[in-house]
């Protein structure tokens, strides 16, 4: 009985899925940190550091985006009956002029949440498989210092957790040296389609 | 070709262009319903950077059994406007937007009665990011460093021969006396 309701509460959800999203949270996790060494430091006089560039760690940050649970539907059987098209915009505020500053991921990073659905056993799934494909190939792409311009990273099918993102800096001798700090948004955008 | 083809391969050409094009919202705008936004902090540390070299590469230019190739050729034969002149790169970057110079001084004491001297002729800028504010009167090189270039700010004059900074070396040698072994003339930003 107990499952017939849960089955009934999933196959109702579903139907709400075809009309309108519904809320979640985004988790985003990790203190990027970008410390370049001498040999991350352009070795040919006459010519910019932005020749050279560094890494951050493949996991820099960690981002996770999960429906809210509903009355007595907790966040894993919500993920389970309502699957959307989320996209992860990224820009920056108050990076130095002077930076190039790029993301990446790798296709079908994260854990989808949770990790077996009945949605995956669809015959035809409406927004295709729960997986992750990142923009560009999975090359780096530059993000912009700029809010009015933040730039499509990756997108998902289904709620999912875990996802790395990597960073890689290209710093300008023109930006100065020693310590400085920016931020970094992370923008989902969920879609029906 | 036939106009079918020419539609299919434009048809194409735009789906790859799509495919490959980079997707941006206003993320100050948008409607965050069904999705969220957050941020985190990064932190970043960057090294100062004071690097300088000559152009051409003043190395002897040998073979992989070490002689000497071009024997009675002077080493800075290649490329140079002439054989007495060549080019100074640097790339800088401060700390705190402190200013820099460049200095120039021998490694050892040049002979009584000989002068070497250096001189900035002309700047030029190919590929680099600076502002040149040389000390263009001639340099009588001795073991003290001397400003060759003064007070400048983070920047970069661009790679290789024909950008940055045009320098002339005079030797003025009436007794005909030899530099010492090992004689190097050293550029240094500081």
């Amino acid at each position: 009985m107990k499952k017939l309701i849960i089955l009934i509460t999933c196959l109702s959800l579903t139907q709400i899925t075809y009309s309108q999203l519904l809320p979640g949270t985004l988790d985003v996790s990790g203190m990027p940190s970008f410390i370049q060494s001498v040999d991350d430091v352009v070795m040919e006089a006459g010519l910019d550091d932005t020749t050279v560039g560094f890494e951050s760690n493949f996991d820099a940050t960690i981002i996770g985006f999960v429906l809210d649970p509903l009355l007595l539907v907790n966040s894993e059987l919500m993920c389970e009956a309502n699957v959307f098209r989320y996209s992860v915009y990224i820009h920056t505020i108050n990076a130095p002029a002077g930076l190039i500053f790029e993301a990446k991921t790798t296709f079908n990073s994260g854990l989808r949440f949770p990790t077996v659905s009945t949605y995956d056993s669809l015959p035809v799934q409406p927004l295709g498989p729960r997986d992750l494909t990142p923009s560009n190939g999975g090359s780096y792409i530059p993000v912009p210092n700029n809010g009015s311009q933040a730039i499509k990273i990756f997108e998902f099918v289904g709620c999912r957790t875990e996802i790395p993102i990597q960073f890689k800096v290209k710093p300008s001798v023109l930006v100065p040296g020693g310590l400085s700090n920016f931020d970094i948004y992370y923008t989902v955008v969920g879609s029906l389609n | 070709m036939k106009k079918s083809q020419h539609i299919l391969t434009i048809i194409i050409s735009l789906f790859v262009a799509n495919c490959f094009s980079q997707e941006t919202i206003d993320a100050s705008a948008i409607n965050l319903f069904g999705g969220g936004q957050e941020f985190n902090t990064a932190v970043m540390e960057l090294q100062r950077i004071a690097i300088i070299d000559v152009e051409p590469d003043p190395g002897t230019p040998t073979t992989t059994t070490g002689t000497t190739l071009e024997a009675g050729k002077p080493i800075l034969s290649s490329g140079s406007p002439s054989t007495d002149e060549f080019w100074l790169n640097y790339t800088y970057r401060s700390i705190s937007f402190q200013n820099a110079k460049i200095f120039a001084k021998s490694n050892q004491p040049i002979p009584v009665g000989m002068n070497v001297i250096i001189q900035i002729i002309s700047t030029a800028n190919v590929g680099g990011v600076y502002n040149p504010p040389p000390n263009t009167n001639p340099i009588t090189l001795t073991t003290s460093n001397q400003v060759l270039i003064n007070d400048f700010s983070s920047g970069y004059t661009g790679d290789g021969e024909n950008t940055g900074y045009l320098i002339r070396y005079t030797i003025e040698n009436p007794s005909f006396q030899s530099l010492p072994a090992g004689f190097e003339i050293i550029f240094e930003i500081l």
